[in-house]
């Protein structure tokens, strides 16, 4: 019963000031969960409501990191309040069909879920780890080393234990290997080939244009012709630039025309060609956006709640 | 050229595009149908490795439970009725289906009841033993429940694919037949409705 209004109002005013950190508190779907590895290679802990510290995601994001490169184990972890539905075993099984977690001829995806609200957890192994990481085994990680620290709130030391624990069983197993980047799909090649036949095509069009649409200034009867290209660098400068000399057929003009390179399309050479479909991430320095190799998962692994 | 070669390229043209169009559209029969099989013997893999698990777990909870003799003999008797139930992909028809899901919907059942009964035996449910054994029996519904998804989607594509127009006339001609889908649960029906 509410017999001082003041506090009562006092109650009310505090409830107003939670109002938005209540709304923020988002129950996620996979549409919604922003997936950090697609923007960034390097990155593989998705913490939208920031449970975790930045150090440990940092942590465990170089951890993952390493263990893709030595085991070709593609690894995504979700760590949020509140998952949509409060079932974080269909949450990953969708999560993995969307995104294809794990590399298609390994099948290496491993998906761990952590839903602070709702107190439940989640492994899911791709089809290829479910020998490296059997449903007991997961199971046993999961009650030995992450539920009891699930159970003093302890999120960081839970998921980096927990991490740590399923990072041992994987290199402990030797028929796991990194990735090595084989011939690209056929497809691929095809649509490689069309490109620099594009390109090719676009060069010499312009290469056409722009010796036929300057006439030369002197006699103004013939057109300059590029007689030689250099690809030079100006002091001082981290621009490239064109360097051509121009003749006039006729009178034997000349002059150097110096401009900047363009996307590498006057350099000479065909330019770079990018083609899709990269396979379980790029880690050229950078921050790329990573990209999933289609990897399949076949209901494997444990969860529970705490 | 005369006419009469003309009218004979064309006809041979035409020979040549009908019998490249038959030929995909047969071997892309075929794959669907492939796809379906193994979604199929996958689903069947599940449910034996199911049933490999059940002794297991049978004499692990015999030895902290000895006076629930009755839901461990339901298990056991639904197990055998389930393994002995085994159909080959390709002389699938929606009877069998019927009744291979009907027995390890009882199966299901009768295991659902076993570890409910668990949840009174402290002891019991302290067992690593068993809890990897409950573990692996919940992991392998998940894989079961994701197989039939699996194997009903390959049976949708294949069916669609043999259905439409005009693939239907080569799939009359090879003797292409319509796959049997799995249906919801028997106890999905008794689902509780919502009522306001």
């Amino acid at each position: 019963m509410l017999t001082r209004k003041p506090t009562y109002r006092l109650l009310l005013g505090f409830l107003l000031l939670l109002l938005p950190f209540m709304a923020r508190a988002e129950k996620w779907t996979t549409e919604t969960l922003p997936m950090v590895h697609l923007q960034d290679a390097r990155r593989f802990v998705c913490n939208p409501d920031g449970v975790l510290a930045p150090a440990t995601v940092a942590h465990n994001d170089s951890l993952l990191q390493r263990l893709l490169a030595d085991k070709g184990v593609e690894t995504v972890v979700v760590v949020v309040k509140q998952l949509k539905g409060d079932d974080p075993y269909e949450f990953g099984m969708a999560l993995a069909r969307k995104y294809g977690i794990g590399s298609k001829k390994q099948n290496s995806g491993l998906i761990l879920i952590l839903a602070t609200e709702d107190r439940s957890y989640q492994i899911l192994t791709g089809t290829g780890l479910e020998g490296t990481l059997p449903d007991a085994i997961c199971s046993r990680i999961e009650r030995r080393v992450m539920v009891p620290l699930l159970k003093k709130e302890q999120w960081d030391e839970a998921i980096t234990a927990t991490l740590g624990s399923i990072d041992g069983y994987i290199r402990k197993d030797p028929s796991l290997m990194a990735e090595v980047d084989e011939a690209e799909d056929p497809m691929d090649a095809l649509i490689g080939l069309g490109l620099t036949v594009f390109f090719g095509f676009l060069f010499i069009g312009m290469l056409v244009l722009f010796t036929h649409n300057s006439k030369c200034p002197r006699c103004k009867q013939a057109c300059l012709q590029t007689v030689k290209s250099q690809r030079i660098r100006l002091q001082g400068s981290q621009k490239w630039y064109i360097a051509s000399t121009l003749r006039c057929p006729r009178c034997g003009f000349e002059k150097v025309d110096t401009k900047e390179e363009d996307n590498g399309l006057n350099g000479g050479g065909i330019p770079p060609i990018i083609i899709g479909g990269g396979r379980g991430g790029s880690f050229g320095g950078g921050s790329f956006g990573g990209s999933f190799g289609g990897g399949m998962f076949g209901g494997g692994g444990a969860g529970g709640r705490f | 050229m005369s006419k009469k070669s003309i009218t004979l390229i064309v006809i041979a043209a035409i020979v040549v595009l009908l019998g490249g169009y038959g030929c995909s559209s047969y071997n892309g029969m075929v794959q669907k149908d492939e796809a379906a099989a193994t979604a199929w013997s996958n689903l069947q893999s599940q449910y034996q490795r199911r049933a490999d698990l059940i002794p297991n777990l049978v004499n692990t909870v015999k030895g902290y439970a000895k006076h629930e003799s009755e839901t461990l003999e339901n298990v056991v008797a639904a197990r055998a009725k389930a393994t002995q139930l085994t159909v080959d992909a390709n002389d699938l028809t929606p009877e069998k289906m019927k009744q291979l899901q009907a027995a390890q919907g009882e199966l299901s059942q009768a295991l659902g009841r076993l570890l409910m009964l668990t949840e009174n035996y402290p002891d019991l449910k302290a067992n690593e033993n068993f809890r990897d054994l409950q573990a692996q029996l919940e992991g392998t519904e998940n894989r079961i429940n994701e197989s039939r998804r699996l194997y009903n989607e390959s049976v949708k594509t294949y069916n669609v694919g043999i259905r439409t127009f005009p693939a239907n006339i080569m799939a009359g001609m090879f003797g292409f037949e319509k796959r049997p889908a799995f249906e919801a649960e028997a106890g999905a029906e008794k689902a509780p409705s919502v009522e306001f």
